[in-house]
Parts: structure tokens; C-alpha cells; sequence
């Protein structure tokens, strides 16, 4: 029978914390394994294959930021819960700049985390499902190969970040259908309530200026004032 | 960009002001004394008994003597004003750090009381989860008796309450406390005790001393390493010694670890949490013992023996 337990590594040298942060995912019935510096996260990571990462950002060795980036190096993707006593909006940037893909600070409540975990394996699991039963979208003589991240805009192939890529997807799916920004945030997101509806018009703008030739006049992902987005081909 | 920031640094800045300033002072003297005759061939058309035959030497000098009280001014400022940068610099850093040190005690506790409200859990658990949360409000405790120590470290408001204490038996104490974190991390520890005298000691004091030292190389120390205790006599003074596998220190560390504030900052130990207090609270408190707090490293890696050093004569006959 295959085991369809999602797998977690968590990361944190706090014990007490990395303990009961364990109990906790266990008995909302993931796999949890620990790690206590950012080496022994990353070579864990090379040897098994896990679905999420609860990532604290002090840690021995090499800095959650450090492990973050060398992930985003490596897979464009995959899944960083970052976990930190740092709290400002500083921090908070630099960790979604490095590659998290949600931030939370603590102390935190216990519902929100576990809440936020299932948020990023659900958005994680859409993601995964093929566009059209295939895994390259082709536009014009533009890709985007959602597999691994990689696209080809109008200057040439490139990776687009974890954000862009799930953006890019639901409005590829959807395509020829206005998505309403707070389905975008929704779905990408995960309504955390941090982020603007701006952000999302500021990520547009972003693929636009990969995927349009014009960005002022676009073809491709069209504005609907005070609607959403639409994409055509 | 770093080398537009090494240029603006106020030190260079200040190097720079002064050069420019002295640079000025010589062209005007060289103009005073070239123009001399020219500007007193013309000051003696319009008030000729304001001007007399010589150079007035007195008056050059005492504006000599001005730029330089200016100049002596404007670096006395310099140096004060450097200072105070100095120290907002280093509370802005203690007080990130020590908040984050608070943090991760209080989210422990929050994350256990939280499981306990929100899961099922065997009384067991519950009995563990209690054990590792009272663990961490005596860690936070810990930490806000540092804080609240570091603020009156002078000797003169140390208000300390001497008593005999089993110096043995009393380290024993301390040590047994660390029973669960030594497991945690997997860290063996040795306790030799070759005498155990009774001293005239402060005795909570002086268990933040070794509370500061056990946790420091719990913290310091990879997993699976051995700390070794001994108390022994060492010339005139009774002797801890705390010898550990940690990441030990470099030679120009060992000089600035017992200052306030300081961290020692390289990829072993940078992102471990600390406010820079514990060392030079314990180094603080021992010398108020009449005591020595010494530290020795073979360098990076390879470990350190901290010693308390407390004198013979705190010596009690029980």
C-alpha cells in the first residue's frame, strides 16, 4: 500500500521547540523528520524527498536564509515554511526575498501554523496537477515548462520564482476567464493577511515584462478594471 | 559601494575635516604673511594709527591658538559623539538579541501550553510537556536576572549576601539541573570533585556564574560532546574548571570575551542566540568574590576551559 502521508523536515535547534513542533504535525498525520543545523537540512533533503520545510532562520552552520537560497538554487519550488524570532519587516522581506514561501514569527499560535502548513501543501498539490495534460504551456514561440520553473519570454529562457510560477499556472489554467485578484491571493497566497492586493498587481507587472513584448499594451495577460485578470493566448 | 561607505565613515570624515582645516589654517598664515606689507600700506591710508611698522606677532599667535582651541574642540566632540554612536549601536544590537532570546523560551512554552489545549494527550505527556515548559520560564528567568544584573554590574551597587556554601555539593546542584538539556543534545558530562570546601559565597550569584558557563557550552558545543567539570585546589585559590568540545576561540577573542556586549562573530557561532551579557556578568560577580574568571583555547574548534577561580581566604570553618 502506498504511504500517502506527506513528509515534513523541520529545522529548528531549539529542542523543546523542534519536539513540539514534531508532536504537533505528527498528529495531524504528517512525517516529520528533524533537523538541528542547516547542513544536516540540506543533506537530508539531498538523500529523501519531503513535501515541506518548517525552516527557523538562527541556526548552526549555515543560516536559514543561506539553506533557503541554496534550495531556491537548486529546486525553484519547493515548499519553505520559515519560522523565526525575527519580526520585523525587514526580516520578513529578506526571508520571502531568500525563498520562503510563507513567513510566520514567534512566538505563534499553534492552530495558525498548522493552519498555513496545510495552506502551502494544498497550493503545492494544485500546483503539481498537469495544465492541459501537459507539462510545457506553449504561447506563441513563448514556454513555460511548470515542471521545473524554467520559461522562455521574449529575452530568452529564464527561471521564474515559486510565486511567479503558481501565478502563472492558475492564470494559464483558467485561461480566457477573468480570475479575480482575491482568487489569485487566495490560491497563492494563502490570504495571508500581510500581503496586499497590490502585491499582486506588482507580480503582473513582473510577468508582463517577461511574457509581453509590449508591457504598457499587453496580449497576453489583460487587466480588467477592478475584476481580475485574464490570459490569452 | 563599500568603498563609497569606507570613505563617508565618520572616522574618515573627521580625518578628512581636519586635513581640510589645517590645509586652510596654512594658506591663510601664508597669505597674512605675504600680504602683510600690502594690506598695512593700505590700512595706513585709512587709519594709520591703527597700524604699527612690525608684524604683530601676538595677534597672528592668538589666532593660532583660537583654530586650535577649535581644533582641539571640534575633536573632543568628535570623540564623544563617536562614543555615543558606539553605545547606540551596541543597545540597538542587545536589544534585538536579548528579545529574540526571550522569544524562544516564550514560544516553546506557548507552543506546549497550546498542544495541551488543543490536542489529546496521555498523562504522560502532559507530565513531559509540563517538565520542558518549567524548564524554559527557569531559562527565561535566567536570562532577565542577566539583564537585570548587567544594568547594576559596577561592584559598588552589587548588593551581594555572602553565606557559607558546600562549594561541592553545590555544583553538584547546578549540574543535575542540566540533566535534561545535556540529553537533549546528547552531550555527556564529567563531574570530578576533588575536595569540596565550604566558602563564604554569594550563592545565588553565584550559580548564574555557573548557570552563564554550563549553558555556554551546552550552546557552543556540537552534539554528542563531553563537558568535564572539576573543582580542585590550585595555589591560593579553589578552581572550577569547565573544559568543553566546542568551537572554542580565537587569540584576539579571548581578550574581548568578558566585555559587555560582546559576541564573537564567525560562521560557527553567528547565528547562535546570545546578548552578550552572561560572560561579563560572571566575570563581573567573581571578581566581587576576589576571584578570577580565566578562560584558555588551543583556538577554532578545538574547544575551552573556562575557570572560576575563587581565593582561600572565602574559606569558612564549618
Amino acid at each position: 500500500m502506498k504511504n500517502d502521508r506527506k513528509k515534513i523536515l523541520v529545522v529548528e535547534d531549539e529542542a523543546h521547540l523542534a519536539k513540539g513542533l514534531q508532536f504537533n504535525l505528527e498528529r495531524e498525520g504528517y512525517l516529520v523528520t528533524l533537523a538541528d543545523n542547516g547542513q544536516s537540512a540540506l543533506d537530508l533533503l539531498g538523500e529523501e524527498d519531503f513535501d515541506l520545510m518548517v525552516l527557523d532562520i538562527m541556526l548552526p552552520k549555515l543560516s536559514g536564509l543561506e539553506v533557503a537560497r541554496k534550495i531556491r538554487n537548486r529546486d525553484m519550488r519547493f515548499p519553505i515554511l520559515m519560522l523565526s524570532a525575527k519580526s520585523t519587516d525587514e526580516d520578513r522581506e529578506m526571508g520571502l526575498k531568500a525563498g520562503a514561501d510563507d513567513y510566520l514569527t514567534k512566538p505563534f499560535h499553534l492552530p495558525e501554523l498548522l493552519l498555513r502548513v496545510k495552506g502551502i501543501l494544498r497550493r503545492w498539490e494544485w500546483y503539481k496537477e498537469p495544465v492541459h495534460d501537459q507539462e510545457v504551456f506553449q504561447f506563441g514561440d513563448m514556454w513555460i515548462n511548470f515542471a521545473s520553473g524554467k520559461a522562455k519570454g521574449c529575452s530568452g529562457e529564464f527561471y521564474l520564482t515559486a510565486k511567479e510560477a503558481l501565478l502563472m499556472k492558475l492564470l494559464v489554467t483558467k485561461k480566457d476567464t477573468v480570475v479575480t485578484r482575491e482568487e489569485l491571493l487566495e490560491k497563492v497566497w494563502g490570504y495571508d493577511p500581510q500581503t496586499e492586493t497590490r502585491t499582486v498587481d506588482n507580480f503582473v507587472a513582473r510577468l508582463r515584462k517577461y511574457f509581453e513584448k509590449a508591457p504598457q499594451t499587453p496580449r497576453h495577460i489583460i487587466t480588467h478594471r477592478e475584476k481580475g485578470y485574464e490570459f490569452k493566448i | 559601494m563599500s568603498r563609497l561607505r569606507t570613505l563617508f565613515h565618520p572616522i574618515m570624515v573627521f580625518i578628512g575635516v581636519q586635513i581640510a582645516w589645517i590645509v586652510l589654517m596654512a594658506v591663510w598664515i601664508n597669505w597674512y604673511l605675504e600680504n602683510n606689507l600690502a594690506i598695512k600700506e593700505f590700512a595706513q591710508k585709512i587709519r594709520p594709527d591703527l597700524f604699527t611698522a612690525e608684524i604683530q606677532w601676538l595677534i597672528l599667535f592668538e589666532g593660532c591658538f583660537l583654530m586650535l582651541l577649535i581644533l582641539a574642540g571640534v575633536y573632543v566632540i568628535f570623540v564623544y559623539w563617536n562614543k555615543q554612536s558606539r553605545l547606540n549601536q551596541m543597545q540597538s544590537n542587545f536589544v534585538a538579541s536579548v528579545s529574540h532570546e526571550l522569544k524562544s523560551p516564550l514560544a516553546s512554552i506557548q507552543l506546549y501550553l497550546e498542544t495541551l489545549k488543543y490536542q489529546d494527550v496521555t498523562r504522560e505527556e502532559e507530565k513531559d510537556f509540563v517538565e520542558t515548559m518549567l524548564y524554559d520560564t527557569q531559562r527565561l528567568s535566567g536570562l532577565i536576572d542577566n539583564i537585570l544584573q548587567s544594568s547594576k554590574a559596577d561592584p559598588k551597587s552589587m548588593a551581594m549576601q555572602f553565606q557559607p556554601v558546600d562549594l561541592g555539593s553545590f555544583l553538584r546542584e547546578v549540574v543535575k539541573g542540566y540533566k535534561r538539556q545535556f540529553e537533549e543534545k546528547n552531550c555527556r558530562v564529567k563531574l570530578e570533585i576533588e575536595a569540596s570546601p565550604t566558602l563564604n559565597l554569594d550563592q545565588r550569584a553565584l550559580s548564574m556564574v555557573f548557570n552563564n558557563l554550563i549553558s555556554n557550552a551546552i550552546r557552543y558545543s556540537p552534539r554528542g560532546s563531553t563537558l568535564s567539570i572539576y573543582l580542585h585546589k590550585n595555589g591560593k585559590y579553589w578552581e572550577v574548571n569547565f573544559e568543553d568540545q566546542g568551537f572554542g576561540f580565537d587569540k584576539k577573542d579571548l581578550k574581548k570575551i568578558f566585555r559587555k556586549f560582546y559576541r564573537v562573530q564567525n560562521e560557527d557561532t553567528q547565528n547562535i542566540e546570545g546578548a552578550g551579557l552572561g560572560l561579563f556578568i560572571s566575570s563581573e560577580i567573581i571578581k566581587y568574590h576576589k576571584g578570577q574568571l580565566k578562560v584558555s583555547s588551543l583556538g577554532r574548534g578545538k574547544g575551552s576551559v573556562f575557570s572560576v577561580r575563587l581565593p582561600l581566604s572565602c574559606e569558612v570553618e564549618v
